[in-house]
């Protein structure tokens, strides 16, 4: 399988960076770990004339806390998520993401902001970061800007991104007090799978026996993009956590979902999932918020 | 137009010129000759193109050779010593993890990614570990007690 020929940017600043982006535009693709530019490129679904890459940016590596925020650079890998202490300390449900996306080997490589980019229905990170209220910095020459994900994605493949904008990093404030968090997958397999229902769940608790105060679900493939599940966490918000309150609110997600039917699963079937998930996911976040 | 990278493959430092639209897997076996790293799916599904890349393993089909300048890789070759085959490599034969062979490069090279980092591993991180490479004659029995019976789990450089 030939990747179609192309010419290969490697800029080592981010103002470089944004001016070849910004010359070249539709033109160019930024290149992070290449898990889903490259198998695109070569199946000749996109055909990009220049391919810019982020490797050799420095301010686009690493996990850093700072202020009250984690900050993850672009070119942060999936492994690199899975195995960092500050991830797995504040964010349970993207470390949980982190740890199913693709394989061992598509982890070493597979970057933060190309899983985000991608914009994928089934992405594993996207109802992760999203259920925290994480945001994008794109950046351009003249300028940056922060979405928050929940705003980002408008359809398969598709995002807020201008042509010449560099996703640099994903920043999610630090949740205090007392907070609970998870992400389950749902698949055939556990490997290189694209899931057929995904659910991120967050809850915060005005303390260890009290109601809570903030709730958010994801749910990922059963719609064009991530969505929020509205309306369970209006049934959800101020309520005493229990187990029925969460079986309600599963039923409230599957409404909210909009699945398809295709050769992985039914829409049907999706939506029950969604019920179902979505309870456990509360259920195992409430654990984790008791126990913090 | 080619560039010149510089790259560590098993040891041995390698200067050459690639195309920037060529894999790491392409340049591996058709440059440099080293056909013991096999090409499968070719979209990083199938795991035979597995290489260690500064320590890590990962699909070489899915890497361009240009972004390999100044790595240090480790191929199947890299693993015989002077003193003979690699423990996992022996252990692959004494079990008979080996059938029509296509996986094997890419499965012991995650099996000694995996023994480096936790040379007690059990069976679940073993399957784990091997996750991403398929073997389709389906031998994955023979290939885990082949990884869990490895004697001498020490790295071997």
């Amino acid at each position: 399988m030939l990747l179609p020929e192309f010419e290969f940017h490697e800029p080592t600043t981010m103002p470089e960076a944004c001016e070849i982006m910004g010359r070249l535009r539709e033109k160019a693709r930024p290149l992070a770990g290449g898990t889903d530019l490259i198998v695109n490129m070569k199946k000749k679904l996109v055909r990009p004339e220049h391919v810019v890459s982020l490797a050799k940016i420095g301010d686009l590596q690493g996990i850093v806390r700072e202020n009250g925020f984690l900050k993850i650079g672009a070119c942060v890998t999936a492994a690199e998520i899975a195995g960092s202490d500050a991830v797995e300390k504040t964010f349970r449900a993207l470390a949980e993401g982190a740890r199913v996306l693709g394989s061992p080997l598509i982890r070493n490589l597979a970057s933060i902001a190309g899983n985000v980019v991608s914009a994928r229905p089934a992405a594993d990170l996207p109802p992760a970061l999203m259920v925290y209220g994480a945001r994008a910095i794109l950046v351009k020459t003249s300028g940056e800007r922060s979405v928050d994900l929940n705003d980002f994605f408008k359809g398969p493949g598709k995002t807020v991104m201008e042509p010449d904008e560099i996703l640099t990093r994903i920043i999610i404030e630090i949740p205090q007090g007392c907070y609970g968090d998870s992400y389950i997958k749902l698949g055939v397999r556990q490997t290189l799978e694209i899931s057929l229902v995904n659910v991120a769940a967050f809850i915060s608790l005005d303390n260890p026996d009290g109601p809570m105060n903030k709730a958010r679900i994801v749910l990922g493939s059963v719609g064009p993009t991530p969505i929020r599940a509205l309306s369970a966490e209006e049934v959800l918000r101020g309520q005493s956590p229990t187990d029925g309150l969460f079986a309600r609110a599963g039923e409230a997600a599957a409404g909210d979902a909009r699945p398809i039917d295709d050769f992985r699963g039914s829409a049907e079937y999706r939506r029950d999932m969604v019920a179902v998930l979505t309870r456990r996911a509360l259920n195992a976040a409430l654990d984790r918020a008791r126990s913090r | 137009m080619k560039r010149m990278i510089r790259l560590t493959i098993n040891d041995k430092d390698i200067e050459i010129a690639v195309k920037p639209n060529q894999t790491l897997a392409d340049v591996i076996r058709e440059e440099i000759g080293l056909t013991g790293t096999k090409k499968g799916c070719e979209v990083g599904e199938c795991g035979t193109c597995t290489v260690i890349l500064d320590g890590k393993p990962v699909n070489s089909c899915l890497v361009l050779a240009v972004q390999a300048d100044g790595k240090n890789i480790l191929t199947i070759e890299g693993l015989e010593t002077a003193q003979g085959l690699h423990p996992i490599q022996e252990a692959f034969v004494e079990k008979g993890a080996v059938q029509c062979g296509f996986c094997t490069s890419g499965m012991i090279l995650s099996a000694k990614s995996l023994l480096d980092r936790n040379p007690d591993a059990g069976e679940k991180e073993i399957r784990a570990a091997i996750s991403g490479n398929l073997c389709r004659c389906t031998g994955y029995q023979k290939i885990v007690e082949a990884i869990a019976s490895v004697k001498d789990r020490r790295p071997v450089s």
